[in-house]
């Protein structure tokens, strides 16, 4: 868990990369994170792990602002995506730049093709060859272009869980963020749709920075490069995740890879 | 004795489940039996008549003149309801606002109806110089039923899945385009549901139009400025003649009670097929 200090913000202003230095978030008077502080590493995948409750969500919906959504939260602490204050960055930048894929699938209740346009209407994308490249493209990256080239004026509530979430995480890249965050993506699926998600975001570790919060520790294992471990709204242990799951440092880390904390 | 204590408590269902359906459909019955012999064409289509009015002829510019009220009423009362709902679901970021806005949604419908009466008739028809006619009971009208449309929108936009919303606030749309994009296509069935449903509700009141807007005669209402007939009005003026009178009193309330079933029955069939859509 290394500090950042203002230099080195500089240095690491690049493209991805994202800072978090003492972060606190208060539900009313209950604190849910408590002073949390690490660097995530740009086209990797980070897993954040913890028993229930530990502050695993929160500290996801930081990162794009969505906790700012919450009227009882008071946050305190910074995040710096690519060396600048997030508080600084607009809303709407920073929530384009920082693309958030919820637990339960949550496609809108239209085509799925009208999904996919959704966010590009919005930032002005009006030309239809435009948006035909950018959904063909998008629906390829998350492996739902051959199941649904066909039909892509079907209604996306009509496609399996698994099909969903893979079209809200198609969604989400359509407006070109450098950073992802998904919620438990996997926690309503099965273990085939699973394995497809999985592989796809193996492959897009190559272009994404990624961070994913998960119940699973065999999911962590089998795809995460570095782990974060929370415990009751602390970081009690942020390493590579060989490193991690080898030779954990802490005694609650290895508590909760044996299964003591669910 | 467990037994017998589920058995008493599924009497008890069965009971009053079956009271309360027998009563409304005695009334039903009731109502149309005794309305029907009054139903002809010409009785929907002509304007009263006779020595004591309504004795004969038909409830024509009643019927036209509920319609007025009713259609004012859901504009004026349904803009700001479905407005501030949306306001107090998405954009308001304050608890206590948001429990003082609670607290007056109620206070409002706590209002009886008469006292909006009195109101319009006070403020609009003689202070404002407004005089009787349709604009002033449809205010009143309006503030009536504003909560109870309010109440179903605002109920209606927390029943989105959360993460609906969220998704789209993700992507980094804005809450106006989420609001336009989704929000409103999606609840557009229930939101239409309540206003019709605000309307049935509007179009049965009396109260508000007796001082301000309703009166025993007028032809089809020309302007907002002009007063007209109203259903229940008329059908309170007929029964308030007697005997004479009952017939076509009986009539009126059948044409009322069918207005209303029908766009109950329209809006149910609506909401629950924009809301397959929604499922599909």
């Amino acid at each position: 868990m290394e500090r950042i200090n203002d230099t080195a913000q500089n240095e690491k202003g690049a493209h991805g990369v994202m800072n978090i230095e003492a972060l606190s978030v208060k539900y009313g008077k209950k604190t849910a994170l408590d002073g949390v502080s690490f660097t995530i590493r740009p086209r990797g995948i980070t897993a954040v792990i913890g028993p229930s409750g530990c502050g695993k969500t929160t500290l996801l919906h930081c990162m794009n602002g969505m906790l700012r959504e919450n009227k009882d939260a008071t946050i305190s602490g910074h995040i710096y995506l690519g060396g600048k204050d997030t508080a600084l960055i607009p809303m709407e930048e920073l929530r384009r730049r920082v693309g958030l894929v919820f637990q339960t699938p949550s496609p809108f209740p239209f085509s799925i093709y009208k999904n996919m346009t959704y966010g590009l209407k919005y930032y002005g994308t009006a030309a239809k060859a435009d948006m035909d490249r950018a959904v063909e493209e998008k629906l390829r990256i998350v492996g739902l272009y051959d199941e649904v080239k066909d039909e892509l004026g079907k209604n996306a509530l009509k496609l399996s869980g698994g099909q969903q979430q893979r079209l809200c995480i198609a969604r989400a890249l359509t407006v070109e963020p450098e950073i992802l965050l998904l919620d438990e993506p996997c926690s309503a699926l099965d273990v085939k749709a699973t394995a497809l998600i999985e592989d796809m975001l193996l492959r897009m570790k190559r272009d994404y920075t990624i961070v994913t919060v998960t119940h699973n520790i065999a999911q962590a294992k089998r795809i995460a490069d570095d782990v974060a471990v929370m415990f009751d709204g602390r970081l009690i242990e942020y390493s590579p995740a060989q490193e991690l799951f080898s030779a954990p440092k802490q005694q609650l880390t290895r508590e909760f890879l044996a299964g003591i904390y669910g | 004795m467990a037994g017998n204590k589920g058995m008493f408590t599924k009497l008890w269902a069965y009971i009053s489940f079956t009271l309360v359906i027998g009563v409304i459909i005695l009334l039903f019955v009731y109502v149309f039996v005794n309305g029907a012999d009054a139903i002809t064409i010409e009785f929907i289509t002509q304007a009263p008549r006779g020595a004591i009015l309504g004795m004969e002829g038909g409830i024509w510019p009643a019927i036209a003149g509920s319609f007025c009220f009713t259609t004012l009423a859901v504009i004026l009362g349904g803009i700001p309801a479905i407005a501030s709902a949306l306001y107090i679901v998405f954009y308001c970021r304050s608890a206590k606002l948001e429990r003082l806005f609670h607290t007056v949604i109620r206070c409002i419908s706590g209002i009886p109806s008469i006292v909006l009466g009195l109101f319009a008739y006070s403020f609009l028809v003689r202070e404002l110089q407004w005089g009787r006619c349709i604009l002033s009971s449809g205010v009143a009208l309006g503030i009536m039923i504003l909560p109870f449309i309010e109440v179903r929108a605002e109920k209606t936009f927390r029943e989105l899945p959360k993460a609906v919303v969220l998704s789209s606030y993700a992507l980094g749309c804005s809450r106006r385009y989420t609001v336009m994009r989704i929000v409103l296509p999606a609840c557009r069935g229930e939101l239409i549901s309540g206003l019709i449903l605000g309307g049935c509700y509007a179009m049965g009141a009396t109260a508000p139009l007796i001082f301000t807007g309703g009166v025993a005669y007028a032809g089809v209402p020309k302007s907002l400025m002009s007063p007209a007939m109203a259903l229940p009005l008329h059908l309170y003026l007929l029964l308030a003649q007697g005997a004479t009178s009952f017939n076509m009193a009986y009539g009126t309330a059948f044409v009322m009670m069918a207005i209303i079933l029908i766009s109950n029955i329209l809006v149910t069939i609506y909401a629950s097929r924009s809301q397959a859509k929604w499922n599909a």
